[in-house]
């Protein structure tokens, strides 16, 4: 059944893979050699800690809709990565890159997810761009 | 002849249950807690006469800086009980290798025995800068308040003070502090009790642990901190550790990095559980 889910993979290096998978809590469950890309509708955010949950909808080959889960690391960490609690709402459309469960379970790690206009939100390696700026509180 | 092997057999068994027994013990004998510390303890005397650096600012260990280890030769965690520059005593040596780390490459997230995920007790010296987190240094005459957002914890590190005599065993043990070069902070501390870990692979120590931090202005942007262990309970000589600091982009305490039981139980649930055919140690 995944296997219609799939939109399409893309390999991942291990090497790029590194820390931020690694020390993300339940990596070892998820197969990190390859990311799931998907495509699908947003129906919650939960943004805090000790990890981000986005909660998004997939509809397979069948129309059938498969609910999935995605984590993220914590909201400290991807406000560094330019996240706030409000980069995602119930309703949007968005392509999800995803390292999934290992055992065929619809949860899994997030990598990088792109809006309906085309922006990207990282999860994983290097974040968009260092800024300079003043520290914002 | 037969009497020859017989015996010859019963040695080895015995020998063979020695080392099972020193293998599986995963606790500090007598003996170790009794060893002396290898590096003075507490502020030299006289003290150094150094210009205060300043240490302002919101620093963070970068989304680059995640640590697994302690270990300055093995910062990822791949080496776990075999990295060059760690001494083991038996027995820390068992402990290490009979823990589930949570992250990292051994790690087993539904299976860990993380007293910090299971019980959210404190992180402790060493491992509180394995997160991605941030951290600041209030400096004051009296003494410099070093704050983590994760946690959260603040610290005190007490100026021109020394070690009690006997302290009390706790968590973040007792710190005292001088300057040195005009660049650098160095934190002393001892009175740790035993409970956390040194990191997230499961590094112990004991009562014993003497934890030295030497936290230095590199550049306006940079702040670097070398550690060392000394805890000759736990381990046959110090042990080194360094980390980095830079500038935080988004500000200290912008998102309290609060540790909640229940907030990790209910992340495995909805995420870790559906993952996982197999045990787990989560309620």
């Amino acid at each position: 059944m995944r296997s219609a889910l799939l939109v399409g993979t893309f390999a991942v290096a291990a090497i790029l893979v590194s820390n931020t998978v690694a020390a993300h809590h339940g990596a070892n469950l998820f197969d990190t050699t390859k990311a799931v890309m998907l495509k699908g509708t947003i129906t919650r955010f939960e943004w805090g800690t000790p990890h981000n949950q986005i909660y998004f909808d997939v509809k397979d080959a069948k129309g059938e809709v498969q609910h999935w889960v995605a984590s993220t690391e914590p909201a400290p960490v991807m406000l560094e990565r330019g996240w706030t609690r409000r980069s995602l709402k119930e309703g949007d459309q968005v392509t999800v890159y995803i390292f999934a469960a290992k055992n065929g379970a619809t949860v899994g790690n997030l990598q990088k997810i792109v809006l309906a206009d085309g922006k990207e939100l990282t999860a994983a390696g290097p974040p968009a761009g260092e800024q300079a700026a003043p520290a914002a509180r | 002849m037969r009497a020859r092997v017989t015996t010859g057999a019963v040695v080895a068994a015995t020998l063979f249950t020695a080392v099972l027994a020193a293998q599986t013990q995963l606790t500090p004998s007598d003996a170790d807690l009794a060893q002396k510390n290898f590096l003075p303890i507490g502020p030299p005397s006289p003290p150094p006469v150094s210009r205060v650096p300043d240490l302002s600012g919101d620093w963070a260990l970068g989304l680059g800086g995640i640590g697994q280890s302690l270990s300055a030769a093995d910062p990822g965690g791949r080496m776990r009980g075999k990295e060059p520059d760690i001494s083991y005593k038996p027995w820390a040596l068992a402990y290490t290798m009979a823990q589930v780390p949570p992250t990292g490459p051994d790690a087993k997230y539904e299976t860990n025995t993380d007293p910090a995920i299971h019980y959210c007790e404190p992180l402790g010296l060493g491992r509180i800068y394995m997160y991605p987190a941030k951290t600041k240094f209030i400096q004051t005459p009296e003494a410099v308040y070093i704050l983590h957002e994760l946690g959260p914890a603040f610290r005190v590190i007490w100026l021109n003070a020394k070690h009690p005599d006997d302290p009390d065993p706790q968590y973040w043990g007792h710190s005292v502090g001088w300057y040195e070069n005009g660049d650098t902070l160095v934190v002393d501390t001892v009175g740790t009790n035993d409970k956390s870990w040194l990191d997230q692979l499961g590094h112990p120590h004991t009562e014993k642990l003497h934890f030295i931090e030497r936290y230095k202005r590199v550049d306006d942007k940079t702040l670097q901190l070398d550690m060392t262990v000394d805890d000759p309970a736990a381990y046959t000589a110090p042990w080194p550790g360094r980390r980095n600091f830079t500038r935080s982009t988004t500000g200290f305490m912008r998102f309290m990095w609060v540790c909640s039981v229940r907030d990790n139980n209910e992340h495995y649930e909805k995420v870790g559980a559906a993952g996982n055919t197999g045990p787990t140690t989560f309620k």
